[in-house]
């Protein structure tokens, strides 16, 4: 499939606000609306075969705005990966641990180092902080250089 | 029957690195485990934001204490490719041969370890006693056995001249000689295939829904490998056979590495045939313009996925690091079912667990 076809495909499913961004390396990116994140998920695994998930990167591209940024990164041949932005006060995501299960330990990893709340799932226990783990998520802090 | 949960870890003698697996069996039969990892986590990915690209090449070294040298290289042609450099044609090579070095130093390391936890004292000793040769060529080369800090942003610390080459060849047919036998004899062995043909099978189905990669995955007969899916250079124009098994049980998790230790060591003569001439390094700023990069390769235990994202600065504004073994992981707790109890160690060392790596 296209990158063309990809994204009339996506268009479909989630609307017309999708759209394909400013590519990283060879890795073709798409910007996605949050309420149609699973849809899109379920599509790509099942009818696009687009399965192999690689990472997920959470990120504050501008910590003034306070938006986190999750992007989703697949491997078919080729990297496709997936931007979705949440609201930094309340950064909410559909959790796709259903269709994917290996997404578990990214989302908790996201989870717990950004505080961001994957929602349709079970808790998202820690991953690699402590269990009484009582601070702010180590990545929304100011970072300060030597 | 009553239902017992074994306690493994975060210390314990079958472990080289801590975490913690609580398995549930009832009498010799296992039911089922989950597991707890980040017993060493040092928190990678944050530091890598308070320091400069250049003091990040030493941070990301020690991410493993095995495959330390694929990280560094993913690293460095990630902040080459924001910089808009290529690295010399010599120091691409060299960077390939270092790869596939830790890459049977590494499987080399995982078969001593299976065969010590199935008794095989003496598969053990042999395997590590062949390691040595590689570790060997790896400080000749570098002045470091397992940190070899070869890398630098925008090439290798250290040239090889004709001396080198004549001395790498050495060693390699030095550890042909010595390797081959053992190797066959892994392949043949009634007691490997005793206690490994059938244990603890992963299907291809469920390689694909954990997103599982490298041996593990090819074991099962899911053909993937960044080398040849999405090659780094020189793997465009190296040829080798990406080695895949369908079995998917713990048999075929095993001769997957052993046949992979031969196509390393084939590599490492192809590398060194083509190795061209000329410098090792290129100038590389220490401000990186502002962009981001995705950067994929083949560590030994399978895709080591890297992001960085630059804000013009000297400092990167974020580094996102996926390790081949944290893909594995999530699929343990499948794995711990169905298995007898002399089976967990088995089960255990077949994923070879980077603990270190999945917890950066």
């Amino acid at each position: 499939m296209t990158e063309v076809d990809l994204l009339t495909r996506l268009k479909e499913v989630a609307g017309e606000s999708v759209a394909r961004i400013e590519p990283i390396n060879r890795e073709t990116v798409y910007a996605l609306p949050v309420e149609k994140w699973l849809n899109v998920v379920a599509v790509l695994t099942g009818e696009l075969g687009i399965r192999h998930l690689s990472a997920i990167t959470a990120q504050q591209r501008d910590a003034s705005q306070g938006e986190i940024e999750v992007m989703v990164h697949f491997w078919q041949g080729r990297g496709i990966t997936f931007v979705l932005t949440l609201p930094g006060d309340h950064p909410e995501i559909p959790s796709i641990t259903a269709i994917i299960p290996g997404a578990d330990f990214y989302e908790r990893e996201a989870a717990e180092m950004f505080g961001i709340n994957f929602t349709g799932r079970e808790a998202t226990p820690h991953l690699l902080l402590p269990d009484d783990w009582d601070q702010a998520p180590p990545f929304t802090g100011r970072i300060t250089h030597d | 029957m009553t239902k017992n949960i074994i306690p493994v870890g975060p210390q314990h003698p079958l472990l080289k690195e801590p975490i913690s697996v609580n398995i549930e069996v009832s009498g010799e039969d296992v039911l089922g485990g989950s597991l707890r990892i980040g017993y060493v986590h040092r928190g990678i990915e944050r530091l890598a934001q308070e320091r400069t690209y250049v003091q990040n090449v030493h941070l990301i070294e020690r991410i493993c204490g095995i495959c330390s040298h694929v990280h560094t290289t993913t690293y460095c042609y990630a902040v080459e490719a924001l910089l808009g450099i290529e690295i010399p044609p010599k120091a691409q090579y060299i960077r390939a041969l270092m790869c596939e070095l830790e890459r049977i130093h590494s499987h080399l390391l995982w078969i001593g370890i299976l065969a010590k936890h199935i008794g095989l004292e003496m598969v053990f000793m042999h395997s590590w006693h062949n390691r040595e040769v590689v570790l060997d060529i790896m400080e000749e080369l570098s002045g470091g056995r397992v940190s070899h800090a070869a890398n630098l942003i925008g090439g290798v610390r250290f040239d090889m001249d004709a001396e080198h080459d004549q001395m790498v060849r050495r060693q390699l047919r030095k550890l042909e000689d010595q390797l081959f036998g053992v190797l066959d004899a892994i392949s043949t062995d009634t007691t490997i295939k005793a206690r490994t043909k059938g244990v603890a099978p992963i299907t291809a189905e469920q390689i694909r829904q954990y997103c599982v990669v490298g041996p593990v995955a090819r074991a099962s007969g899911v053909d993937v490998d960044m080398r040849r899916d999405n090659p780094l250079p020189p793997y465009d124009k190296l040829d080798f056979n990406v080695v895949t098994y369908p079995d998917g049980d713990a048999w075929a998790r095993t001769i997957v590495r052993v046949d992979e230790t031969r196509e390393s060591l084939k590599l490492c003569e192809k590398i060194l045939d083509q190795m061209p001439e000329g410098p090792v390094t290129t100038r590389a700023r220490r401000k990186v313009p502002a962009g981001e990069t995705v950067i994929r390769s083949e560590a030994p235990r399978g895709e080591v996925f890297y992001y960085l994202r630059s804000d013009g600065s000297e400092y990167p504004a974020r580094l996102k690091i996926r390790t081949p073994t944290l893909a594995a992981l999530s699929l343990m707790p499948v794995q711990l079912s169905e298995i007898r109890v002399a089976d967990i160690p088995v089960v255990l060392a077949g994923i070879d667990l980077c603990i270190a790596c999945a917890d950066r």
